[in-house]
């Protein structure tokens, strides 16, 4: 690399070749030679998950300010091993609340100053209270406000209510629930224990992401009476015992057909037949819909099981590159990117914005809970939705007020890690 | 067996191996067919109406990844590692045609390096790094996780080649006179150029189809195989048939090339007799 | 006849040695070192305990793990070796011309081409539920129901492993039969030997070398496995490589490091085993 700079003007390394200008940035500690006056010669780094990792909306940043984001996708577990292991190989963590959980106290990023976030004030209270509304219950589980903020900048302890200082600005987020296949399952699907049903033996698949399945696990348990938790959000050692064992049963009764670890693969499973009810992400669902297979987000008695997204800056970032990282978020929340969200059945985290951006149809149908008036489209300008049909579960209002429990790191977090792999190991 | 017609056992045979081509090629044939899937098809059968939807679209932006650059620090990874490999395993060949100290145990270091399985060493390497502190990156620390899988296939093979190379070709060479690098240039070089090329070429696959050892190793950007396998988590089109059915058909041209290249050597050395007469 | 110097030597072997040492060598002591750390969920601290051992070896799951990924290995080795040996003897001894062998070992060959990941994955629409194994099976009548373990499954996952290493046994062995000296058949036959005593006492006896060096390289690629099993078995089944996996992505190197050091002297073990029935250094 270092042989590089001398003869070929910088400039042209970095334009010549992604991959050079990648090596460059990580290499080079300081790289000062990255700074230049305009946001063309800027690339911000940045890794996420498959969901909101989006090649189009990178396109789309370049168009709109200039900056240039490159994308990585990784599954869930290895976006935490990247952000603690590697913190010289990104700028920006694409990241979920209960990640950040675990990689926060590593000192890998540093927080944002709320001052300088444009439409700080306009992000929905969910993630500065925890409260939907301000009579809202709060869910259990690591709800994003409790990993939202902490008192000073370099603080690795996350504070109790709100601060100037912001560990991460949510992106988007989503109420999950059973995804199923109504032409085949044969009966009313109306509480999470129906995927226990020995019907759908062999049929069926949860999610093999720890902090995500053992959620999904303990709204099965304890539906169907099997633990009864003091906090399923923060398990204790027997909890966490008697909702193992109880997995690795049904495991062994056959009721699975295969684990899933990205929403690609729930997708795949539902479309190919090979599950008919499984839990499941919205656009996921969408996904199957779009390729000609009925599918259904069923919303269930006992409520969603939710998750959240932000975006997250490295601890290393400083000077124009910081600056840019604001810009890009404060981009990111302006409006494009909700709208962009919001279609494929997300929510996005400013919603006066994204509003702007969607035609009255599309708002009422992702957002109110109404009948589409005409076919409602993708992103991608294909048809997801005929005409007349309503979204399952309804509002956004109806569906986040209606959140169980968030995708959780528990105190004896490792103790469960631990049973969850020999789960997946029985 | 001995002679003359041939036996049902042949028959039996033959067919046992026609059947395992069919095993062997059937998933390949699945896919080439999936990868004609209509657009709006999915990565299973039916097939949803027949087009080349998927090979256009593969040469688009993918929702995530990025196939592009990670075929190209694949193709760079594999070139660099190849010369590298063909290199250092000439070097050592030569090196063990003498005793020294130390000999067997390089040798026991090279069939370690085979066995000891992928994903330990691509482990090693990742926490060695963590531990010092530096970022792994493919062209450092996957670069030479590489070269720990196909350097002991390269140097077991040139071993191999020099126990069979005869001596005294380079005697006569040093008789009429040559130094001993033009002895190693115009001698040695060119009879053990075929095996040599075997092994810079055999040194290019099994880079480029790396994926334990890549792992932990490649750091930032995804090498090719990564990529793969991230798409398929990450991906619901027979896009990645496509890709499939792309990188056999590539693999089909470089085996083809690198047979041709080989003929023209052989060839060459019909017509020229061994090349060892023009080294004086 | 000129020495060549000693000096000239090491310097050709440096490299080598070089490289064996940055990357193998000292790697595999770091995972040792590293096996006695402590660690948290986010970082490791560097200490000596035992913890990580006597999680890994006081868990049942440990046990059933390695006792799962042996199996497959085991079965893997068997089938490998009887289709392996199968087709080498077809080749070496049924096809007479050396153009022929040629042609017929680029066939096999060229399928290992194509990414191993994408080869894994092009079964999946073939076993699949609503996959053409099922649908041919069920049009032909011969089932009603589709066949489920197909799929998903640790059939999936050894039929996968057969699929990619099968040529790995066909190689070695094929080699070491084509070494055999054709006149040693001809006198097993004259002295009145079937063809199938010919095969047990002969050529089977003949082909040790090549046997063992396919078995190496088959059982040390299946112990060392993950994505097989993981895509294979739809997440249902584990290998010992896949809980290290899960151990890295969960950020528990140390833990990893002991599995994988117990790992390494499991296969260290199986290897010996199999390397006194071959002298490598001169089957070269």
């Amino acid at each position: 690399m270092a042989k590089l700079n001398g003869g070929v003007g910088r400039r042209k390394i970095l334009k010549g070749a992604g991959v050079m200008a990648g090596a460059a940035l990580g290499s080079t500690v300081g790289a000062p030679m990255i700074w230049a006056q305009n946001n063309k010669n800027i690339v911000l780094r940045q890794f996420g998950t498959g969901v909101s990792n989006l090649n189009e909306v990178a396109e789309k940043c370049k168009a709109d300010t200039g900056l240039t984001i490159q994308m990585t996708a990784l599954d869930s577990d290895a976006c935490v091993q990247r952000a603690v292991t590697q913190p010289n190989s990104y700028d920006i963590a694409d990241i979920e609340y209960w990640m950040i959980k675990k990689i926060w106290p590593s000192k890998v990023l540093q927080p944002f100053d709320t001052k300088k976030l444009t439409y700080y004030d306009k992000i929905v209270p969910l993630f500065k209270t925890g409260k939907l509304k301000p009579d809202s219950v709060i869910a259990q589980g690591t709800a994003p406000h409790t990993v939202g903020f902490v008192e000073k900048q370099d603080a690795t302890t996350f504070a109790k209510g709100e601060t100037q200082w912001f560990t991460m600005v949510p992106t988007i987020y989503n109420a999950d629930t059973l995804g199923i296949r109504p032409d085949l399952v044969g009966r009313e699907i109306s509480s999470w224990k129906d995927i226990l049903d020995p019907k759908f033996k062999g049929k069926t698949s949860i999610l093999n992401i720890p902090s995500i399945g053992i959620m999904d696990a303990a709204m099965i348990c304890e539906s169907a009476g099997i633990v009864k938790y003091g906090d399923k959000g923060n398990m204790t050692k027997a909890e966490i015992d008697k909702t193992i064992e109880f997995l690795i049963k049904t495991k062994k009764d056959g009721q699975f057909r295969a684990f899933w670890k990205t929403f690609d693969e729930s997708v795949n499973l539902m479309t190919s037949g090979e599950v008919i009810i499984q839990s499941m992400w919205s656009p996921a669902v969408a996904a199957v819909r779009s390729k000609g297979v009925a599918c259904k987000y069923q919303p269930l008695k006992e409520g969603y099981r939710s998750w959240g997204d932000g975006l997250a800056i490295a601890a290393h970032l400083k000077g124009p590159q910081l600056d840019a990282a604001y810009e890009y978020i404060n981009w990111y929340l302006s409006g494009w990117t909700g709208a962009f969200l919001n279609r494929q059945g997300y929510y996005s985290a400013v919603l006066d914005t994204a509003k702007k951006f969607m035609s009255e149809d599309e708002w009422g149908f992702w957002m109110e809970g109404k009948p589409a008036k005409g076919d409602i489209m993708s992103p991608q300008g294909k048809v997801m939705e005929k005409a007349g049909t309503v979204r399952d579960g309804g509002s956004f209002d109806a569906r986040m007020g209606a959140v169980a429990c968030w995708n959780a790191v528990m105190d004896e977090d490792r103790y469960m890690v631990q049973k969850w792999n020999s789960f997946i190991a029985a | 067996m001995k002679h003359g017609r041939r036996g049902p056992a042949f028959w039996l045979l033959a067919a046992f191996f026609t059947l395992f081509v069919m095993f062997l090629y059937g998933p390949t044939l699945t896919i080439l067919v999936l990868s004609f899937q209509g657009p709006t098809g999915g990565l299973t059968f039916p097939l949803v109406g027949l087009s080349t939807h998927w090979f256009y679209n593969l040469f688009e932006t993918q929702l995530v990844g990025d196939i592009a650059g990670a075929l190209k620090r694949s193709l760079i990874l594999g070139v660099v590692v190849m010369i590298v490999t063909m290199v250092i395993s000439f070097s050592a060949g030569l090196a063990f045609r003498s005793r020294f100290r130390g000999s067997s145990v390089l040798f026991y270091l090279a069939i370690a390096s085979l066995i000891v399985p992928s994903i330990l060493i691509s482990l090693g390497i990742g926490l060695l790094f963590r531990v010092l502190g530096l970022d792994p990156t493919w062209y450092t620390s996957a670069f030479g996780a590489h070269l720990t899988w196909t350097l002991p296939f390269g140097v077991l093979i040139m071993l191999a080649v020099f126990n069979r190379f005869d001596r005294r070709y380079e005697e006569a060479a040093r008789d009429l006179g040559a130094t001993p690098w033009q002895t190693i240039r115009h001698v040695v070089i060119p009879i053990v150029l075929p095996s040599l090329i075997g092994v810079g070429l055999f040194g290019f696959t099994l880079s480029y189809d790396e994926f334990a050892r890549s792992l932990y190793t490649a750091g930032t950007f995804n090498t090719l195989p990564l990529e793969i396998y991230g798409m398929t988590t990450n991906i619901t089109t027979p896009v990645l048939y496509a890709l499939g059915s792309v990188t056999t058909g590539v693999s089909f041209l470089v085996i083809a090339v690198a047979l041709v290249s080989l003929a023209w050597v052989r060839r060459r050395r019909a017509r020229h007799g061994s090349d060892a007469g023009k080294a004086a | 006849m000129t020495r060549i110097s000693r000096w000239t030597t090491y310097f050709q072997i440096t490299p080598l040695a070089a490289i064996f040492l940055l990357f193998l060598v000292v790697p595999i002591a770091t995972i040792v070192v590293v096996s006695f750390f402590d660690y948290t969920t986010t970082s490791i601290i560097p200490a000596f305990i035992l913890q990580n051992y006597e999680e890994l070896l006081l868990s049942p799951v440990t046990w059933q793990t390695y006792l799962q990924t042996v199996e497959f290995a085991l079965i893997t080795w068997v089938l490998t070796l009887l289709i392996g040996f199968t087709l080498a003897y077809f080749l070496a001894f049924h096809v007479r011309s050396a153009t022929w062998q040629q042609v017929l070992f680029l066939v096999c060959t060229i399928p290992f081409w194509t990414s191993n990941v994408i080869r894994m994955i092009s079964w999946i629409p073939f076993l699949g539920r609503n996959g053409l194994a099922n649908m041919t099976l069920m049009k032909m009548g011969l089932i009603h129901q589709p066949l489920e373990f197909l799929l998903y499954s640790n059939f999936a996952v050894v039929l996968v492993y057969v699929h990619l290493y099968t040529l790995f046994m066909v190689v070695p062995i094929f080699n070491s039969m084509m070494r055999i000296d054709r006149s040693l058949l001809e006198a097993s036959l004259d002295a009145g030997a079937t063809g199938w005593q010919t095969l047990t006492n002969v050529i089977l006896p003949l082909c040790k070398p090549g046997i063992a060096i396919g078995s190496i390289f088959v059982v040390t690629i299946v112990m060392g496995d993950f994505v097989t099993v993981r895509m294979m078995s739809g997440g249902l089944s584990a290998s010992v490589a896949l809980m290290m996996a899960n151990a890295m992505s969960l950020l528990q190197y140390p833990a990893a490091a002991a599995n994988a050091v117990v790992l390494l002297i499991v296969v260290l073990m199986i290897v010996v085993g199999m390397m006194r029935v071959v002298d490598i250094r001169k089957e070269l």
